[in-house]
């Protein structure tokens, strides 16, 4: 029985690209893999923002205004099912963002566990401890 | 497989409408907090989970389970040993 930890680093915009809905996406999927797996593997996986990606964390996106949908959702269900979500500080701070811009849980849908902001250093801990590093 | 459907379920959760792998890991999720004995039923609409990865999940577990096709949704019943 082996777990295998995964860290998805989202350093993209919630724009102009997928990059963002897609690390959310395979972080989710990555929960249900086991069941193709050896007897008693696991998948646990964490999510962190860092650099511009700390906008995806932004709540009451305007996406329409971009044509694309809200990543409200995906953020919402990655908290739902206990994901790790890791926001970077130092670049909320950048922008002048505080924790109450931030859509920092998934209470409405049952969710019982919240984003954490928390210094680089700590996301840069998280990202020398898994097993595989996946930036987007 | 066991007669679970004619018994009463310590809890019901209801994943219709949602897709893999939502109901798959909400179900685990479930389980996780169910107590050793308890039974829990799945209401699920999704083909994709009810009919492959919940009944696999519970298999390789070695839970007890049992699927109940209904007219366009299926009840799925999961004993945590």
């Amino acid at each position: 029985m082996a777990t295998k930890r995964l860290a998805f680093v989202v350093r993209s915009l919630p724009y102009k690209t997928e990059a963002s809905r897609l690390a959310l996406t395979h972080a989710i999927a990555s929960q249900s893999v086991e069941i193709y797996l050896a007897d008693g593997d696991l998948v646990e996986a964490s999510i962190a923002f860092i650099g511009d990606g700390v906008l995806n964390c932004h709540k009451n996106q305007a996406a329409k205004h971009y044509d694309v949908t809200t990543l409200e959702g995906h953020m919402k269900n990655t908290l739902l099912l206990d994901l790790k979500v890791l926001v970077c500080k130092e670049d909320l701070d950048r922008f002048g963002l505080t924790e109450n811009d931030l859509l920092m849980d998934a209470e409405d849908i049952g969710g019982e566990t919240n984003a954490q902001i928390v210094p680089f250093s700590e996301i840069a801990k998280e990202m020398e401890s898994v097993d595989h590093l996946l930036f987007c | 497989m066991a007669d679970l459907k004619s018994q009463t379920p310590t809890q019901t959760l209801d994943v219709l409408g949602r897709v893999c792998p939502y109901p798959l890991v909400l179900t685990k999720k479930a389980l996780e907090k169910l107590p050793e004995g308890g039974l829990l039923k799945i209401l699920c609409d999704a083909p994709a989970s009810a009919e492959d990865s919940l009944p696999r999940f519970a298999q390789d577990k070695g839970f007890p389970f049992e699927v109940v096709k209904l007219a366009d949704s299926w009840e799925i019943y999961i004993q945590k040993p």
